[in-house]
């Protein structure tokens, strides 16, 4: 026990006072909760505008429609003249979108003939879609208006001409929006899980063979798995402390966004956060454990770090997957260390009661994987080649 | 005392040692000598026990250094052919380390590290942090950390590689000293003036086996020449000769 703490304390020393490791654990793990900060601001920004403010709209030949345009007016649509070159102004995003009247619309409609109308506008820009679709509305509504009176004119019931009411019943929560910037927490936590520490596995291993420390140091009367035991939970520390602050930068966050004028009320409370970082630490251990076997076998400091660049990639995966198509978690995923945590946590942001049986399983299996891997890493660790590469 | 018996070790189907033999008694400075490749390197990894042995045993004080890891490892102070220090621990820390890795501690352990600091000259760099270290601050920590636990065996993989003249004689006083302790010194070395002036015992290697082995004024006798460069010389042609005969490649 003791040996170990001594390589832990060492390692862990030794990190302490350089940048690189500081860096990772401290300052990236806040950098994801500075990016959800800003996403929501910029998203929460332009819902919020876009359903608040007065709308304007740009029409060409307004004349051959004063009626229309009556009822835009009364709508609270202000209406604008229309740029030159209607489809390029919409095109470079000069305009939003131009409702464009053609010549002769004025005489279908008194004559009571589909009267033509098109509207200008620019799938691709994300950021016009609500107001496209309000205009596009109150379109249809004068419309169906106008085709009412006509037929009351002509002594039908409107109503023949609506064969069905369809009426859709939302049944999600109102925080629709919130719980998607919620589900894009567990792929930041999971990566944070696998970059976290990573300078202290390549600097404990790879680093001490490459700098011919190691060979001096393997020769003191320590059993080889202490010391790797020691390095590891020198890595396991300095992950622990990046997920610990990442968490708070989040928490942090959420306060913030919950106190602004986004209309998004996200935020889970404390003993969510700390449920999440308890779930976490067998995959801590996972993660370390990997990264150590990883640069037990490298042969250079630069193929250990090529490697534990993307290890990160691949487990996040499947989170990043989750944010946009979620699935109902079933009990075999919480044995695949990884997955089964982002189910998990996804399932503590949402504040949804915790299923006992899908933890327990989790927190098992992770432990018992890495358990294994520990054991490998040992292994590796007693192998002359250790030593020397390879 | 360190023994080595019928040491064979190959790598990657080259075979670098061929069975090498030697004893390095408690109280002597054995001096094993060679020219770059022989094997020297090898052989002390054995038995500093970072490296198994394909057969044969290396053992230090009785105890095999394959089997016993720990054992060995307790009766040793190893100054490696790698001696990286950590760039971000002072040299103090460096001993330190090594120290508690040997279950040092407290007042005791910081009473050891003063001495060996103050015996080698350590002074001002003590609580630097060693990177940028000259090669010559660099082995006196890396001789330190060896020391620290006062062990019964001294293994030192060319102690003065590289220092200046200064340096070089700081190292063999100590490796007398530690002599005149009734501990056991083996060093490698492929200066032969060095050896001549340290060695109760010189055993020479040579394209992984020992080619002679006694001491120096034995030596001069066998080969029937003067001078220890000589000895060495001649002793190492007679090998290679004796080994075309035996039409080894």
């Amino acid at each position: 026990m003791r040996n170990i703490w001594v390589v832990f304390a060492k390692e862990s020393i030794d990190n302490l006072r350089d940048r690189r490791s500081l860096f990772l654990a401290l300052i990236y793990p806040v950098i994801g909760a500075l990016l959800l900060g800003l996403l929501v601001s910029f998203v929460g920004g332009m819902f919020r505008g876009q359903s608040d403010s007065a709308l304007f709209l740009h029409v060409a030949g307004a004349d051959e429609a004063p009626e229309l345009m009556a009822h835009l007016t009364l709508e609270g649509v202000a209406i604008r003249p229309a740029p030159v070159n209607p489809q390029r102004a919409v095109r470079t995003g000069l305009a939003d979108a131009v409702l464009v009247v053609p010549n002769g619309h004025a005489d279908e409609f008194a004559d009571q003939r589909p009267a033509p109308l098109n509207m200008v506008v620019n799938a691709t820009r994300l950021s016009t879609v609500i107001k496209v679709s309000r205009v596009v509305e109150i379109l249809r509504n004068f419309s169906r208006d106008v085709g009412q009176k006509r037929l009351r004119d002509h002594g039908i019931n409107p109503d023949v001409a609506s064969p069905l009411e369809i009426r859709s019943i939302n049944v999600g929560r109102s925080r629709n929006l919130a719980g998607f910037f919620l589900n894009m927490l567990p792929p930041f936590i999971i990566f944070t899980i696998f970059v976290g520490g990573v300078y202290l596995a390549i600097d404990t291993t790879s680093g001490e063979r490459e700098r011919g420390s190691l060979e001096p140091l393997l020769a003191n009367p320590v059993a080889r798995w202490q010391f790797m035991l020691g390095k590891a939970l020198a890595t396991f520390l300095f992950t622990l402390t990046a997920v610990v602050v990442q968490l708070l930068a989040f928490k942090i966050m959420f306060e913030v966004i919950a106190a602004g004028e986004y209309g998004i009320k996200l935020n889970p409370d404390i003993s969510a956060f700390i449920s999440v970082a308890l779930i976490c630490l067998p995959l801590i251990g996972f993660a370390v454990a990997l990264q150590i076997i990883v640069a037990t076998v490298s042969r250079s400091y630069k193929e250990t770090q090529t490697y534990l660049g993307l290890l990160p990639l691949l487990p996040s995966l499947p989170g990043m997957i989750l944010v946009f198509v979620p699935i109902k978690a079933q009990i075999w995923m919480m044995m695949i260390p990884t997955f089964g945590q982002i189910l998990l946590i996804g399932r503590l942001m949402r504040q949804e009661p915790p299923i006992w049986m899908h933890i327990a399983v989790s927190v098992t299996a992770t432990s018992l994987v890495t358990a294994i891997l520990l054991y490998g890493a040992a292994y590796l660790y007693n192998r002359d080649r250790m030593i020397f590469g390879g | 005392m360190i023994e080595v018996q019928g040491l064979r070790k190959s790598f990657s189907n080259v075979e670098v040692l061929r069975g090498v033999d030697f004893t390095a008694r408690d109280g002597e400075i054995t001096g094993l000598i060679g020219p770059n490749g022989a094997g020297k390197t090898t052989t002390l990894r054995m038995l500093y026990t970072v490296l198994r042995p394909d057969s044969g045993r290396a053992l230090v004080d009785e105890h095999d250094a394959s089997i016993e890891r720990l054992e060995v490892q307790r009766r040793i102070g190893v100054l490696p052919d790698n001696r990286g220090l950590y760039p971000r621990l002072t040299a103090r820390e460096h001993v330190r380390y090594f120290g508690r890795l040997h279950g040092l501690g407290g007042a005791e352990l910081e009473a050891r590290i003063g001495r060996l600091i103050e015996r080698l000259g350590m002074e001002e760099f003590a609580d630097r942090r060693s990177k940028g270290f000259s090669k010559g601050q660099t082995l006196k920590v890396a001789l330190a950390r060896a020391l620290v636990h006062e062990p019964a065996n001294v293994i030192l993989d060319e102690p003065t590689n590289g220092l200046d003249i200064a340096s070089s004689r700081a190292v063999r006083d100590l490796i007398r000293e530690i002599r005149d302790q009734g501990r056991c010194v083996l060093f490698s070395s492929h200066i032969m003036g060095e050896v001549e002036a340290l060695c109760d015992r010189i055993v020479v290697i040579s394209d992984g086996l020992i080619v002679a082995n006694g001491e120096p004024e034995e030596l001069r006798q066998a080969t029937g020449k003067g001078d220890l460069e000589e000895v060495f010389l001649a002793t190492i042609t007679q090998a290679e000769l004796a080994d075309l005969g035996g039409g080894r490649a």
